[in-house]
């Protein structure tokens, strides 16, 4: 402030200094000039000190040239009476002359200011638009936009609220005064044509305190903010399409999967039942066992997925032991398992290994995780179960000596009827397995990953609620 | 002796009577629940195998309706994806469920167990050998590899209730009922962990209990024959 006070105290004082020396050489010439030559002279000084420092200096110096004019140039020299009355018109008409030339300068150059002010805001303002079009991610569009109302409103913070309900505490921009308000934050809803999509919430260490124009920029602004969280939400849509495009390949491979693995153990069947039927043979019955259970199998998981998909898994969580199940698990894959060597791990504190979850759907993610572990891993492998308690949750790994899951195929394996490419083709499977596993585990509060370490390649980890108990 | 087979499909009756040949001395056949419940008072077999998809009725209605006069060994066949009715039908009076698709193997064993059950001279033990285990229930003893195991209360409540029931399913409100004497109660729930710990008192590995079986989503079963 002081710095420029300084300045243009030594501006004013130039400008009457130049008045001076003016009015000095004018005096030196005074017997050959008449009125009309020194008003002339000192209207350009006074015009020359508007121009450079606005009004003030202008009427300033207008006064102390009529001033001058009136001692020096008018006679009775030195005296502020006048000789001739008429010269009193001559020194008035200066004294307005000068005054009004003063103050249409003054507009002018306030009008020049005010322009080049749009122009700098239609320039910020392009630039947002740019930005908010060419920003990859909406997400980044929204927060470029943030930005530049944080710095144009010298807030502290701004944040852009997508969606939003209407409520009293909102603020309508053009509502807004000019005297500083007492809130430090502000709530502005965001609108296209009259809808309302998000709010725009600003907080500032200071009250608010909005100009005119500046409220015209928050307006224009709060537009540009409106448009960048349409485009967040058309995107938002964008997904949706694309969640939908997924279901309808699933439906399609679902289709596929169903007239390859359905057909395959029906044609075993019916070729072993048709030999058979030509003479008795103990190993061929067992195949037709084998096949039916198969198919009895997937006609479970599909069952089991399209209830899971619809959400009408029922669910009934109440206290087991890890053991119980992992227990319950090992004697259902029984046949699968018998030529595997199969380490169970829980630990000493067996008290500690209590959740509260649903026996059979833990006992069926636990039935597939080994199925997957008895058919991917090498037969001479052994498979270890662990069971451990950490703080709220139980959980159970179940660990193979596979060459584990390549990391593009990690969550991949996980939805329905997707097989790792590595897998040979004879390998029977549907895919469905690792699917109904991990939804399993979600509809009843816990969480199915591949969780691989450094020495151990195949491994899952199933976690869930744990419970804590005390008996007699 | 002789065994009811209620099932509306022929071709399921066919497979029971076939694995029931050389254990049961007659087969007695029913397709409808009507006619199942006429013929098991009328003939009084030894045991009964009953669909849980009869056309003409409830399963579990026809479970009570043939507790009503029959003392007879109840065997439910029942498809899988129902395994919450099953914990029903056991409560309503079924002894024994099996799944279907079920082996022949399966279906024998499970047909001898019931059938020694119900065979008076078996009823009442009160001492079991079975392995590296000697149980003495009149002494409250039990014995593993000779060095007495000590169990709580509680424990030997459920070991009582096991060996009376030896080979039977038994539901977890069947056992709650048989150890505590109440219908519902708080420690139902621990039934579980109680379960757990007189497994690692017995069994050899708790984990891969060979007596106390655990049938998913309905209870316990103890087996010492198998």
């Amino acid at each position: 402030m002081s710095a420029t006070d300084a300045s243009r105290a030594r501006l004013w004082l130039r400008w009457l200094l130049v008045l001076g020396v003016a009015a000095v050489l004018l005096l030196l010439l005074r017997s050959r000039l008449n009125e009309a030559h020194v008003a002339l002279v000192f209207l350009l000084v006074v015009l020359g000190g508007s121009s450079v420092g606005g009004r003030r200096l202008g009427i300033v110096l207008a006064g102390a040239a009529f001033l001058l004019f009136d001692l020096i140039f008018l006679p009775p020299y030195y005296t502020l009476q006048l000789a001739d009355p008429f010269d009193w018109i001559v020194l008035l008409a200066f004294l307005v002359t000068g005054i009004v030339a003063a103050q249409l300068l003054e507009r002018q150059r306030h009008e020049a200011e005010v322009a080049t002010a749009r122009a700098t805001e239609i320039d910020r303002l392009a630039t947002l638009g740019a930005e908010t079009l060419n920003a990859p991610r909406p997400e980044d569009a929204l927060h470029a936009i943030a930005d530049v109302i944080r710095q144009t409103m010298h807030v502290d913070r701004c944040e852009i609220e997508i969606g939003g309900t209407e409520s009293a505490e909102m603020t309508d921009v053009s509502t807004i005064s000019e005297a500083p308000l007492p809130a430090r934050t502000l709530r502005l809803p965001l609108a296209i044509r009259g809808v309302r999509v998000g709010t725009l919430n600003l907080a500032s260490g200071r009250p608010f305190l909005l100009s005119r124009d500046q409220q015209r920029v928050l307006g224009a602004l709060s537009y540009y903010a409106a448009l960048g969280v349409e485009r967040r939400r058309s995107a938002g849509a964008q997904e949706e399409a694309e969640a939908l495009r997924r279901a309808d390949r699933l439906k399609d491979a679902l289709i596929a999967s169903l007239s390859h693995d359905l057909r395959t153990p029906l044609t075993t069947i019916k070729g072993i039942a048709n030999e058979i039927a030509r003479g008795g043979d103990q190993q061929k019955a067992h195949v037709i066992e084998e096949e039916s259970d198969r198919l009895a199998a997937l006609v479970d998981d599909l069952l089991d997925l399209s209830q899971l998909t619809a959400g009408q898994m029922g669910v009934a969580p109440a206290l087991n032991t890890a053991d119980d199940v992992i227990g319950a698990a090992l004697q259902r894959v029984e046949f699968l398992l018998q030529d595997r060597v199969v380490e169970t791990s829980l630990g000493s504190d067996w008290a500690q290994l209590v959740g509260r979850f649903d026996f059979i759907h833990t006992m069926r993610i636990l039935t597939n995780l080994l199925e997957n572990a008895a058919k991917y891993a090498p037969p001479a492998s052994p498979i270890m179960i662990r069971a451990w308690r950490e703080g709220e949750w139980l959980y159970i790994a179940v660990e193979d000596g596979g060459a584990g899951i390549p990391v593009e195929e990690r969550e991949q394996v996980f939805e329905s009827f997707v097989r790792g490419a590595r897998v040979a083709k004879e390998t029977r499977g549907t895919g469905l397995g690792l699917a109904i596993a991990r939804q399993l585990a979600q509809v009843q509060g816990g969480r199915l990953a591949y969780e691989p370490s450094e020495a151990v390649h195949g491994r899952f980890v199933l976690r869930l609620p744990a419970a804590d108990v005390s008996l007699e | 002796m002789s065994v009811l087979v209620v099932d509306d499909e022929a071709q399921i009756r066919r497979v029971v009577r076939n694995a029931l040949a050389g254990i049961a001395g007659r087969v007695l056949e029913a397709s409808s629940a009507r006619e199942g419940l006429d013929l098991a008072a009328s003939a009084m077999p030894t045991l009964v195998i009953l669909d849980l998809g009869l056309p003409d009725g409830d399963g579990l209605d026809v479970c009570r309706a043939l507790r009503a006069f029959s003392s007879a060994p109840l065997i439910v066949l029942s498809a899988r994806h129902s395994d919450r009715d099953k914990v029903a039908l056991l409560d309503a009076g079924a002894d024994d469920y099996i799944t279907k698709p079920f082996s022949t193997l399966e279906l024998q064993a499970r047909v001898r167990a019931q059938l020694r059950r119900a065979t008076p001279a078996d009823a009442k033990v009160d001492r079991l050998a079975i392995d590296n285990l000697e149980i003495d229930l009149a002494h409250r003893v039990v014995l593993r590899d000779g060095s007495e195991v000590h169990l709580t209360p509680t424990e030997w409540g459920l070991l009582r209730s096991f060996v009376a029931h030896r080979g039977q399913t038994m539901t977890h409100q069947q056992l709650f009922r048989d150890v505590w004497g109440r219908v519902e109660g708080d420690a139902q729930q621990y039934l579980r962990v109680y379960v757990g710990q007189l497994r690692r008192k017995l069994e050899r590995d708790p984990v891969r209990p060979r007596l106390i079986r655990t049938e998913p989503a309905v209870g316990y079963r103890f087996d010492p024959e198998q």
